[in-house]
């Protein structure tokens, strides 16, 4: 091949950029994501009427859902019923439930009845002794 | 077995001063054992917090202490690669109890980047149940090698499992704050199987990017797929050396990167209990996909 060394040089580069380019396109890791795809859908809120009973009457009770509170009280009758409204994901819902009794207390136990909003009835029990703290999964 | 632990009580004589040499290569196991044995045991734990068992390799002077030792505890699952060495080193002397073959393996999906475990996964420990079960062999072990300490033991064991229940309850409690629908974890260290199982989570594994090599686009993009897919709000790349490719796909995909996790034992300060490993491990994860 003829020419300057300069030009041979430059013309290397310009066809291995010619070629490098296109493989470089097709190797790297820009990818295109369609920015218009919709956003994530909110969270389904459902109604659910919530019943408890228990065994004892509690001195104190509460549920809560995703860490917050949804029911408290704190002169909770034997058996209570209430209206409220939950994220309920297809995968379902876990309600904690905690109620004190007194120390003398024996066993003591507590039925949650979840009715989900296509009016399916659900229920949990837990127990304990002097207090209930556990976790119910709803389906 | 009968004649075998009487060989052993005549060989490694145990007197009431004597304290039973234990060799731990877990450091979940080095806590058990510690907690099991009481004042009765000195454990030796060979991998410390913080180091990675898979790439741990015993030198010269854990070899001697193994020799010595009355009781040689592993993870197993195929996490101690050099478990030949060990037995040669013990001869008929210790007991070597594989504690991880004590109950059933989750199989690994995909390859799992940079180790050798066959395809099943080694992080047992991430169940609390499976703690559990290796707390109740290693009592047992410990019995078999000073049975006049079995009361000791059996109490010592009673309220470390009452510990563990504890922790159970306090990570469904935890976890419970979580919605169900967001329980997916998407991470690139295969090492939460047991974590999934028993918590109710689901694996998302992003394979192929681990290490410092450029993967493909289309690796990358089926990452961001899955992410955003999942409306999974962060992920646990503990092990992606490129970040690029990291930042590429946490802007792409919206997700925020989470805490590192104690993906292969015991580390610092509030890691260094079990206890305190798995309520970090809990509520970075919870907290990062609220």
């Amino acid at each position: 091949m003829r020419g300057s060394p300069l030009l041979r040089a430059l013309l290397a580069f310009v066809v291995i950029f010619a070629l490098g380019y296109p493989l470089w396109r097709v190797t790297g890791t820009t990818v295109a994501i369609d920015a218009s795809a919709p956003p994530p859908p909110a969270p389904v809120r459902s109604e659910v009427t919530l019943q408890v009973t228990f065994t004892t009457t509690p001195k104190k009770f509460t549920i809560a859902h995703l860490g917050r509170a949804i029911w408290e009280e704190t002169a909770p009758a034997g058996e209570m019923e209430r209206k409220v409204s939950l994220e309920y994901p297809r995968e379902g819902v876990e309600l904690h439930v905690t109620a004190e009794f007194g120390e003398s207390t024996g066993p003591s136990a507590a039925r949650i009845r979840l009715t989900d909003a296509a009016g399916d009835d659900h229920e949990q029990s837990l127990w304990g002794a002097g207090e209930i703290d556990g976790i119910v999964a709803f389906q | 077995m009968k004649t075998l632990i009487l060989f052993l009580l005549v060989t490694l004589p145990l007197r009431a001063a004597d304290r039973i040499r234990v060799s731990s290569f877990s450091t979940i196991l080095t806590e058990v054992a510690t907690e099991v044995g009481g004042s009765r045991v000195a454990v030796t734990g060979h991998v410390k917090p913080g180091i990675d068992p898979h790439e741990f390799e015993p030198k010269p002077a854990d070899m001697k202490t193994v020799g010595d030792a009355h009781l040689i505890l592993l993870s197993a699952k195929h996490m101690e690669g050099y478990v030949g060495k060990l037995k040669e080193a013990t001869g008929a002397k210790g007991r070597l109890i594989e504690v991880g073959d004590g109950f059933a393996s989750l199989k690994l999906p995909g390859d799992h980047d940079g180790h050798d475990h066959g395809d099943e996964d080694p992080h047992w420990w991430h169940s609390v149940t499976n703690v559990g079960k290796a707390t109740k062999i290693v009592r047992d072990e410990l019995i078999k090698v000073s049975p006049d300490d079995r009361a000791v033991f059996t109490e010592n064991a009673v309220k470390y499992l009452a510990r563990l229940d504890g922790l159970q309850k306090w990570t469904k409690t935890k976890i419970a704050e979580l919605p169900r629908d967001q329980r997916k974890l998407v991470t690139s260290h295969d090492a939460f199987q047991y974590f999934a199982r028993e918590n109710g989570f689901t694996i998302f594994a992003i394979e192929g990017i681990s290490g410092s090599d450029q993967p493909s686009s289309k690796k990358v993009g089926a990452i961001i797929a899955v992410i955003r897919d999942q409306r999974v709000k962060a992920i646990f790349p503990e092990s992606i050396q490129n970040p690029k490719v990291l930042t590429q796909i946490t802007k792409e995909s919206g997700a925020k990167v989470g805490r590192e996790l104690y993906a292969d034992g015991l580390g610092d300060g509030a890691a260094a209990t079990y206890e305190g490993m798995y309520k970090y491990n809990v509520t970075a994860i919870v907290e990062a996909l609220k």
